[in-house]
C-alpha cells in the first residue's frame, strides 16, 4: 500500500469545498420581526409593526360568538358580522398620572374582507370599563374573559368600524405601578397617545388594505364614558379631528357622584373604584391621605391602596378578606360635632346616618348594601369630605340647582378637590354631535347625577340637537329613533329576570332574580348603549 | 418515489459514464477517495405542538423532502476500516404547517411557512466487508453529525400565520448517524457508491413575532440516499 503523493492536495481542493459551504453558512439569517422603537415620546408606537393575535373572517367570528350562548346574545344584539376581523396587539408609549413615562398598551381591531370592510374606513376609539384584572388585554379576543373586547370587536369591528383601544396605563405590560384611574387629562392623554399610535401601525400591518378614512368617533363605556368625554374635550380643545363622540353610563360630573356616594347613595361595585380613585388621585395630586390610614379602616389600609388592578380575581380579594365586597362606609354611622357649627353638625349627622330601607323605593336597598363592618372607608374621611361638600356645595347634590354649576368656590378637601378636578363639567361643551347613553335605574354609575347632570349642564350651551340623550331604560313613546333598541333593552331585562328564576339560571326566587338583575343591570346596558352608538355613529357618516 | 427514481437515473447515469472511462492499468492501493453525488433527503419530521401566547392546540410542522449535491471525502484505514466526511451542499428545506387547517381563519396546514439552509456535516467511521480487491465492498458505519441552520426565512404565509414578520431561530445539533452502503469499483480509480444514512437532529425552535416568543422541539430525523461517483487517489 502506498500513499499518493498527490493525496494533499485534493485534501486542499476538498478544504475549499467546505470552506465554500462554511462561507455559505454565514451567509446571515434573512428572518427579522418587527422594529422596537428606541423613542418613549408619548404616542410613538413601541413595536412596528404591531403583533396580530387572530385573524378572523366574518364567518369564522360569527361561529365563534354563535357557540356559546352569550355569544349568540350578544350578536343579537350586534347582529351578524358582516366584515372579518383581524385583531392587532398595540404597544404605545405614553404618560402616566404625574407625567410618569410609561408603555401601555391596546387593540387594533381591523375590518377585512370585501370592498365594503376594506379601503377607507372610520376609526372608533374606545375606552372600556373599570376592570380589576391587571391582566386585561382588551385585543385579546381569543380570552373568553375579555367580554368588552369581543362586545367592541362584533359591534364595531365587524361591521367596517376600524376599533383603537387602550388597556390603559397599570394594566397589562405598563410597569407604572398603578392605574391613572378617572383621571382625565392622562386618560384622555394616553387615548390620544394610542390613536397616534395605531394611525403609524395601521399602514405596516397585515391588513393595510384598509387605511384611515379620517373620521373618528369616540366612544367607551363606565370608566371609559368618563374617559371618551374627556377625550372628546381634550381632542376638541386641541383642534383634532372628532367627527361624533358617544360616551356611555359614565361618572362625568365627579363631584356631584362623590357627593351622593359619601352623603349615603352607595353605588355598586364602590369597594372596588374607591383603592382606584384613592390611588390614582394620590399619585397624581399627592393630597388624598398623608397615611393610608386617613382613608381607610384599619382592616384593610395595609392592602387597600395598592390593591388593584390585580392579577388575583376581586372575588378572591373579597374571599380572602382583603377588601370588602359591599361594606364602603362603617354601619355605625359618625355623629358629627363641629365647634360653633351645631346647625351644621345636626344637619351632616342627619345626612350620613345609615340610609333607611324603603320598600317603595328599591334604591334604599342598594345604597344600605354599602354600610356594614368591616367597612372600608373611615368615618373621620367621611366627615371631612362631608363637610367640605356642605360648605362648598355642588350644584347637583343633594339638590339639583337651575344651570347645575360646580362648587362657587373650589372644594378644599383633597379627594373632593381631585374629583372636582376631573369633572367633566367644566366651562366646556361639545361642538361635535355627541351622544350620552345610560340606563336611569343603573345603581352603579346614576345616570341622573351624571348623564342628566351633563344635559342639564350643556342644556343651555350647546346647539338644538348637537348632544343627544339616552335612557334605554325607558319606555320608548314612539318606535322613532332609538325606541328600538329601548324595547330590545326593556326585554332582556324581562327574559333575564325570567332566566334567573330557571333552573339553569340558578332557580333563584322572584326577590333573588330581580336582586340579581339589579346587580347586573350596569353592563347589560352596555351592548344596548353600544349599539345605540353605532347607530348614532351610522347616521353621522351618512350626513357627512 | 419520484426522488428515488431520480437517484436511480443518476446512478445509471453515473455508471454509464464510469464504464465509459478506458480501464485503468493502475494497481495501485489508494487511501483517499473524493466522491461527488446526489443527496436525496427524506424527513421524518416529529415534533411538539408550537408552544407559547396565542398559539392555539395542534400547531405543528414538517419539512420537505429534497435532494442536493453530495460532497464527500473517505480515508482508508487499517482493518478494513475507514472514516467518512459526508457533506451536502447546504439544501434549502422548505417547512410546512401541519396540523390545523387554519390559524384563525389563516390558512396553515400545507402551507411553506418557512425555509432554511442547512449545513449538515457528518463524520463517519465505516467497517468496509470484503477484500480490498473485490469489486464490490459492503460497508457500514457510525457516526456523528453537526447540523447548523442559516438562511432562515420566513414566508409571507408564515408570518399571516404567526402574526406579523418573524424571526426564526433554530438551535444547532449535534447527534449520531448510522449508514449502510456499497462501494462498487469500476476501476481502481473509479467507483460507484450508495448508500442509506440515518441522523438524528434535533432542534430548538424558537420564533419572535414582535417580541412574542413561541417554542417547540422538532426532530428531523433525516434518512438519506446517497447515490455517488467516487475518485480514488
Amino acid at each position: 500500500m502506498r500513499k499518493s503523493p498527490r493525496s494533499l492536495g485534493y485534501i486542499g481542493t476538498l478544504s475549499v469545498i467546505l470552506s465554500a459551504a462554511l462561507l455559505a453558512a454565514c451567509g446571515g439569517d434573512s428572518s427579522t420581526t418587527s422594529t422596537v422603537s428606541n423613542s418613549t415620546t408619548p404616542g410613538t408606537l413601541a413595536v412596528d409593526p404591531p403583533f396580530r393575535i387572530a385573524s378572523l373572517s366574518a364567518s369564522a367570528l360569527t361561529s365563534e360568538l354563535s357557540a356559546s350562548a352569550t355569544g349568540a346574545q350578544l350578536l343579537e344584539v350586534t347582529g351578524t358580522p358582516t366584515c372579518g376581523v383581524d385583531f392587532y396587539y398595540i404597544k404605545f408609549w405614553t404618560q402616566g398620572g404625574s407625567k410618569e413615562t410609561t408603555e401601555s398598551s391596546g387593540a387594533l381591531m381591523v375590518p377585512t374582507g370585501g370592498a365594503s370592510c376594506t379601503g377607507a374606513r372610520p376609526i372608533v376609539l374606545y375606552a372600556h370599563g373599570t376592570n380589576a384584572n391587571q391582566a386585561l388585554n382588551i385585543a385579546d379576543i381569543t380570552d373568553t374573559t375579555n367580554t368588552e373586547g369581543i362586545l367592541v370587536a362584533a359591534m364595531f369591528a365587524a361591521q367596517g368600524y376600524i376599533v383603537v383601544a387602550p388597556n390603559y396605563a397599570g394594566y397589562d405590560i405598563s410597569t407604572l405601578g398603578y392605574h391613572p384611574f378617572l383621571n382625565a387629562s392622562q386618560q384622555s392623554g394616553e387615548m390620544m397617545d394610542i390613536l397616534t399610535a395605531a394611525r403609524t401601525a395601521l399602514p405596516g400591518t397585515l391588513s393595510s388594505a384598509t387605511t384611515d378614512s379620517g373620521k373618528l368617533f369616540i366612544t367607551g363605556y363606565s370608566e371609559g364614558g368618563h374617559v371618551a368625554m374627556a377625550t372628546e374635550r381634550a381632542m376638541l380643545a386641541a383642534k383634532a379631528t372628532v367627527t361624533a363622540a358617544a360616551p356611555m353610563s359614565g361618572p362625568y360630573a365627579l363631584e356631584a357622584f362623590g357627593d351622593a356616594i359619601f352623603y349615603g347613595d352607595v353605588d355598586i361595585g364602590s369597594t372596588e373604584f374607591a383603592p382606584l380613585l384613592v390611588n390614582s388621585y394620590q399619585h397624581a395630586y399627592s393630597n388624598v391621605y398623608s397615611a393610608p390610614t386617613d382613608v381607610f379602616s384599619a382592616t384593610y389600609a395595609a392592602t387597600a391602596v395598592t390593591q388593584l388592578p390585580s392579577t388575583t380575581p376581586i372575588d378572591t380579594l373579597f374571599e380572602e378578606g382583603l377588601l370588602p365586597e359591599l361594606a364602603l362606609f362603617d354601619s355605625t354611622a359618625p355623629v358629627v360635632d363641629i365647634p360653633g357649627e351645631a346647625a351644621l353638625s345636626a344637619g351632616l349627622t342627619a345626612a350620613l346616618a345609615v340610609p333607611t330601607v324603603n320598600p317603595a323605593n328599591p334604591e334604599t336597598a342598594i345604597f344600605a348594601l354599602g354600610f356594614g363592618s368591616p367597612y372600608l372607608v373611615t368615618n373621620d374621611f367621611r366627615v371631612s369630605y362631608a363637610v367640605d361638600a356642605a360648605t362648598n356645595p355642588d350644584g347637583a347634590v343633594p339638590t339639583p340647582t337651575a344651570g347645575v354649576p360646580l362648587a362657587a368656590k373650589a372644594p378644599t378637601q383633597g379627594l373632593r378637590l381631585d374629583l372636582y378636578t376631573n369633572d367633566m363639567r367644566t366651562g366646556w361643551a361639545p361642538t361635535v354631535p355627541t351622544l350620552l347613553c345610560g340606563g336611569d335605574a343603573d345603581p352603579t354609575v346614576f345616570f341622573s347625577v351624571n348623564t342628566e347632570t351633563m344635559e342639564a349642564y350643556w342644556s343651555t350651551q350647546v346647539a338644538e340637537g348637537l348632544v343627544t340623550v339616552l335612557d334605554v331604560g325607558a319606555t320608548p313613546t314612539s318606535t322613532a329613533g332609538f325606541a328600538p333598541i329601548q324595547v330590545a333593552f326593556l326585554t332582556s331585562q324581562a327574559e333575564l329576570l325570567a332566566y334567573y328564576q330557571t333552573a339553569a339560571g340558578g332557580g333563584l326566587s322572584l326577590a333573588a332574580a330581580t336582586a340579581a338583575v339589579v346587580e347586573n343591570y350596569h353592563s347589560n346596558v352596555a351592548p344596548f348603549c353600544a349599539l345605540a352608538a353605532r347607530s348614532f355613529f351610522d347616521t353621522v357618516l351618512l350626513g357627512s | 418515489m419520484k426522488t428515488t427514481i431520480r437517484a436511480l437515473t443518476a446512478a445509471a447515469a453515473l455508471v454509464a459514464l464510469l464504464q465509459a472511462l478506458p480501464a485503468a492499468a493502475d494497481d495501485a492501493v489508494y487511501n483517499n477517495d473524493f466522491r461527488v453525488g446526489l443527496y436525496s433527503v427524506f424527513y421524518h419530521t416529529s415534533g411538539d405542538d408550537l408552544q407559547g401566547p396565542y398559539v392555539p392546540a395542534g400547531v405543528n410542522f414538517k419539512a420537505d423532502n429534497l435532494e442536493t449535491l453530495y460532497v464527500g471525502y473517505v480515508r482508508s484505514l487499517p482493518a478494513n476500516l475507514q472514516v467518512e466526511v459526508a457533506l451536502g451542499y447546504p439544501p434549502l428545506s422548505k417547512v410546512e404547517g401541519k396540523g390545523l387547517a387554519t390559524v384563525g381563519s389563516v390558512p396553515y396546514n400545507g402551507q411553506v411557512v418557512s425555509s432554511a439552509r442547512w449545513l449538515s456535516p457528518t463524520v463517519l467511521l465505516e467497517y468496509v466487508f470484503l477484500s480490498p480487491d473485490s469489486k464490490l465492498r459492503p460497508f457500514i458505519g457510525v457516526g456523528v453529525n453537526y447540523t447548523s441552520f442559516y438562511d432562515r426565512t420566513q414566508t409571507a404565509a408564515g408570518d399571516a400565520a404567526s402574526g406579523g414578520p418573524t424571526r426564526l431561530s433554530l438551535s444547532s445539533s449535534v447527534g449520531p448517524a448510522g449508514t449502510v452502503g456499497a462501494t462498487y469499483k469500476f476501476t481502481p480509480r473509479w467507483h460507484l457508491n450508495m448508500s442509506y444514512s440515518i441522523t438524528r437532529v434535533n432542534s430548538h425552535v424558537e420564533t419572535d413575532t414582535a417580541g412574542v416568543i413561541r417554542t417547540t422541539e422538532i426532530k428531523f430525523g433525516p434518512q438519506a440516499l446517497v447515490v455517488s461517483g467516487g475518485y480514488s487517489f
